[in-house]
């Protein structure tokens, strides 16, 4: 049987929650939220960085979940999906998505509006190609990114 | 026009609230108590008899609960036909593809479980592999599945009219034959699924399906159990685009671990997993032989088709008629000949596939380019004259009640500015347009109807009970406003219980393009039910006739006296406290021929109705490099009547995004010796936000006389017509015309060199 690394503290803070954990040192922050703590807004599909579904906030700034160690996000700020609407509330990027028809299955979704919501933070006001190079690291397979551009165009202000 | 309410608005979809917050949750977000990890164990062959597997070692692992393998398989095959039944789902006797499941494992973790997998000890004789449909078809080949000679498995063959005689008769004939290797669905969401079992031997089973009763028939045989005690219950499912019609092998793999280990099973594949071991789209060879009249008209066709079928039959019968089907839809042809091949080889298995077979679309499309080109007649002049027309019959002999063929073209060519640009484009920018035609529904036998039912609260809440299923399209919202409407409520009023075989009735799924058209309708129906029993109790107490009544806003009144009217939770109580309570039923069955059938008889009406599309194109290329830049695309499709034009408009560009900017510029499949060597993410190349035009969007509604308020197929002839309209409007750009696709920078180049050399 193959020895299994011993199991140590991890202290992360998601959503303005504080969680004391104890986990394996080689899991990802992915695995962790979604095995440990089931915030499963963060979802598994390429595990190569490559599409963008896991994408959490790291102290506001997009990050692939499945690329990063648990232990790597000690001392920040974690935020998922889970924690973007509040007070019952949806969060503007969010609601301008289901508004504008942002969304199809629904799979991309948090990590697509969570980079949205990134790019308003650092840009309110991206201009068309702005927006799209910066979802060119979420990849859709429903909607052909029309209406995703057009709800995070929305969300910023500007006329569609 | 219908004077509707919420029917033909652009309501927010009932669903993607839920979406947005994460709250939604995929097959493989479920965690249940004392749930175990599933993991598989797959074949490194192509080919190969399976001597001897040893468990011993693994089982002995602690942590492992449960490992199966072909000996635990009831020997049960699937297929969709009883004449396909040829995969057994874990095999005893032989694997038959790189990536096909030989055991899997139960264990109280991922590592565990692969762990577990390294510790099986399988013993294999490799036997020959084929991974062409020359190889597999060369006399002396061994077979793949000893009941199907020279590993032909599937043979359709159709003759309408006089084919040689049309030929003789033509002003022009031509014959081209186009290649495409096979796509991937690459659904968002990789494919998982957990099952478990209660001591009653119950099933609950959760994954991806595009259609639950489908899935539901297969898993019963499979684990030879009642259809009853398998539930397939609702989950959110992370797409389909055809792929996920079927029963998938980690179906039956996690519940045959779930049923020995008695404890609740995940199994969460990979993404590589999904692109090799679900299902590809079928790679495609077809040899398009037409004749022309001066005027372009198609007078004869002969059409060859070979299709790679891989490893097992699938829905092999469907996946052969389809790309043949949709063409005789979309274009008039009286004499027309057409033999359609599905070879076996060792390769995945495939199945159905949004844009059914480039080579086949995009052949009849560019070739219609060429006859023009030769006859002096441009390429919207020669879909016009060929486009089909309402009341028409297909040759297969199929009623078409109701069609937008030619407005899609005139309308598309207008928006795109054809006439200014056709002829008229500087070097290497070009203009390309495609048509094509979908089925509304398949001929699914006892499956081909829906049943809906619904019931009110007394304070005028309405549930509605259907077995449509949502894979992302907008299933669900569509029944929300056809619920709504009928019955005068706000969409808020409506729940839904949908898509779960203990509560819901049979449904044909969504992977044949009825679930608006049947689902809707059976939904439709069943409010129509519901309201009559309202409209009799308030006709009494508003002392008018049933027949004057409206319902709308929560209120039922007199049509145009709308002060004459009771609040409809108050109705609903009126009638409970005369023991009546509302409910309604609906069942839809489409009218379409029981006799047709895929091989044996493809005659009749195939789909009570169809859709009809066009895709004009407009790209520059960089003849040294060989990259297109796709300047505009205008997508136009007749789609009956549009419920909600912004899910239709979503249709139209998730598809041309998939069919034409994914279908026809990046991606495919390279294989080396039956393996995938582009499964990943990084590898298949899949279209970005940064990479997709700026597409208008062109609905056309005909108004389809049985369809839910008209409406038919939203968006399949777009993503099939996208491919065409990219392949025709990069061949434009170029001045040469290719027959490989799809159209990436090195195909690109070598055509222009092969141009250069030519002069």
């Amino acid at each position: 049987m193959m020895e299994k690394p011993e199991k140590i503290r991890c202290a992360l803070r998601i959503n303005n929650e504080d969680y004391d954990l104890f986990i394996s040192p080689h899991r990802t922050l992915l695995e962790v939220l979604r095995d440990e703590l089931q915030l499963t807004g963060a979802k598994e599909s390429c595990n190569e960085g490559a599409c963008g579904t896991c994408t959490v906030l790291l102290d506001g700034l997009p990050v692939r979940s499945c690329l990063l160690l648990a232990l790597e996000a000690q001392g920040r700020e974690v935020t998922t999906i889970e924690g973007l609407a509040k007070d019952g509330k949806l969060h503007p990027v969010q609601e301008a998505f289901v508004e504008h028809h942002g969304i199809q299955c629904g799979f991309c979704s948090p990590g697509m509006i969570l980079t949205a919501k990134a790019l308003l933070d650092e840009n309110p006001h991206p201009t068309e190609a702005e927006i799209r190079r910066a979802i060119s690291g979420n990849v859709c397979r429903c909607t052909g990114y029309a209406k995703i551009v057009e709800a995070i165009k929305a969300a910023s202000g500007k006329e569609i | 026009m219908n004077d509707t309410s919420i029917i033909g608005k652009s309501t927010r979809r009932v669903d993607t609230t839920a979406k947005a917050t994460g709250e939604a949750h995929f097959s493989a977000d479920l965690y249940l108590p004392r749930m175990l990890v599933g993991k598989v164990l797959r074949s490194p062959h192509p080919h190969a008899r399976i001597v001897r597997v040893d468990t011993t070692k693994a089982e002995k692992l602690p942590g492992v609960k449960a490992v199966v393998t072909g000996r635990d398989s009831t020997g049960e095959k699937w297929g969709v036909f009883r004449y396909t039944q040829d995969m057994q789902f874990l095999p005893a006797d032989k694997v038959r593809y790189i990536g096909e499941e030989v055991a899997a494992v139960a264990a109280v973790d991922a590592d565990t479980a692969l762990e577990a997998l390294a510790l099986i000890e399988v013993e294999y004789e490799e036997l020959p592999a084929y991974f062409t449909v020359h190889e597999a078809m060369k006399r002396g080949a061994v077979l793949i599945h000893d009941a199907f000679a020279d590993n032909i498995n599937i043979h359709v063959k159709i003759d309408v009219g006089d084919v040689e005689k049309g030929f003789k008769e033509s002003y022009l004939v031509r014959e081209d034959t186009f290649n495409a290797p096979e796509e991937s669905y690459f659904q968002a969401e990789p494919y998982a699924v957990v099952a478990q079992f209660d001591n009653s031997g119950n099933l609950d089973i959760w994954s991806p399906n595009a259609g639950p009763h489908l899935k539901a028939k297969p898993l019963s045989n499979c684990l030879r159990m009642p259809l009853n005690k398998v539930r397939v219950r609702k989950i959110t499912i992370g797409g389909a685009f055809g792929g996920r019609s079927e029963i998938s092998p980690a179906d039956v793999i996690c519940s045959m671990l779930a049923r020995k280990a008695s404890r609740p099973v995940k199994i969460a594949y990979s993404r590589e997993e999904n692109t090799i071991a679900t299902r590809q789209a079928h790679s495609m060879t077809a040899k398009i032989k037409t004749g022309v009249d001066r005027e372009g008209r198609v007078v004869a066709r002969d059409i060859t088709c070979h299709m790679d079928g891989g490893a097992y039959s699938s829905t092999g019968p469907i996946a052969v008629s389809v790309p043949f089907l949709c063409m005789e839809q979309a274009y008039r042809m009286d004499n027309v000949r057409y033999n359609g091949f599905r070879i076996f080889t060792n390769k995945p298995i495939r199945g159905m596939y949004r844009t059914h077979g480039r080579a086949f679309a995009c052949g009849i499309d560019l070739q219609l380019d060429m006859l023009g080109e030769e006859l002096g007649i441009d390429p919207v002049t020669m879909r016009l004259r060929n486009a089909r027309q309402v009341g028409d019959y297909t040759p297969t002999r199929s009623f078409v009640p109701s069609c937008g063929m030619t407005e899609t073209i005139v309308k598309a060519a207008e928006a795109s500015g054809w006439k200014e640009k056709w002829g008229k484009l500087p070097p290497f920018h070009g203009i390309g347009i495609g048509c094509n035609s979908v089925q509304t529904g398949f001929p699914m036998g006892i499956r081909g109807g829906s049943e809906a039912f619904i019931k009110f609260n007394e304070d005028g809440g309405v549930t509605v009970i259907s077995g449509v299923v949502d894979n992302g399209q907008g299933n669900e919202n569509m029944l929300v406003q056809i619920t709504a409407e009928e019955l005068g409520v706000l969409p808020e009023d409506v729940q839904l219980i949908t898509a779960d075989t203990e509560v819901t009735p049979s449904d044909p799924g969504s992977y044949s393009m009825c679930e608006t058209f049947v689902g809707g309708n059976a939904v439709r129906l069943a409010a129509e039910d519901a309201k009559k029993k309202l409209f009799a109790l308030a006709a009494k107490t508003l002392e008018c006739d049933p027949e004057e009544l409206v319902a709308r806003e929560r209120k039922i009144f007199v049509k145009g006296e709308p002060e004459r009217s009771l609040p409809l939770a108050k109705v609903v109580r009126m009638g409970l406290s005369k023991g009546l309570s509302i409910s309604g039923k609906g069942a839809y069955w489409p009218k379409v021929d029981p006799r047709r059938e895929w091989v044996d008889n493809p005659t009749g009406q195939l789909s009570e109705t169809f859709s009809f599309g066009t895709t004009i194109v407009e790209v520059k290329v960089d003849p040294d490099t060989g990259l297109v830049e796709v300047v505009h695309a205008w997508a136009s499709q007749d789609v009956g009547y549009a419920l909600n034009p912004r899910v239709v408009e979503s249709q139209f560009e998730g598809g041309l995004a998939m069919g034409g900017q994914g279908g026809m510029l990046t991606e495919f499949h390279i294989f080396d010796k039956g393996r995938v060597l582009n499964a990943t993410q990084l590898d298949y190349k899949v279209p970005l936000a940064c990479d997709m035009p700026p597409i208008t969007n062109i609905i056309v509604e005909t108004h389809d006389p049985k369809g839910p308020y008209g409406a038919k197929e939203a968006g399949m002839s777009v993503a099939m017509s996208a491919a065409q309209g990219y392949a025709a409007a990069i061949c434009n750009a170029l001045g040469v015309w290719i027959h490989e696709f799809p159209l990436t920078p090195d195909v690109i180049v070598k055509a222009l060199e092969e141009k250069k050399v030519k002069g």
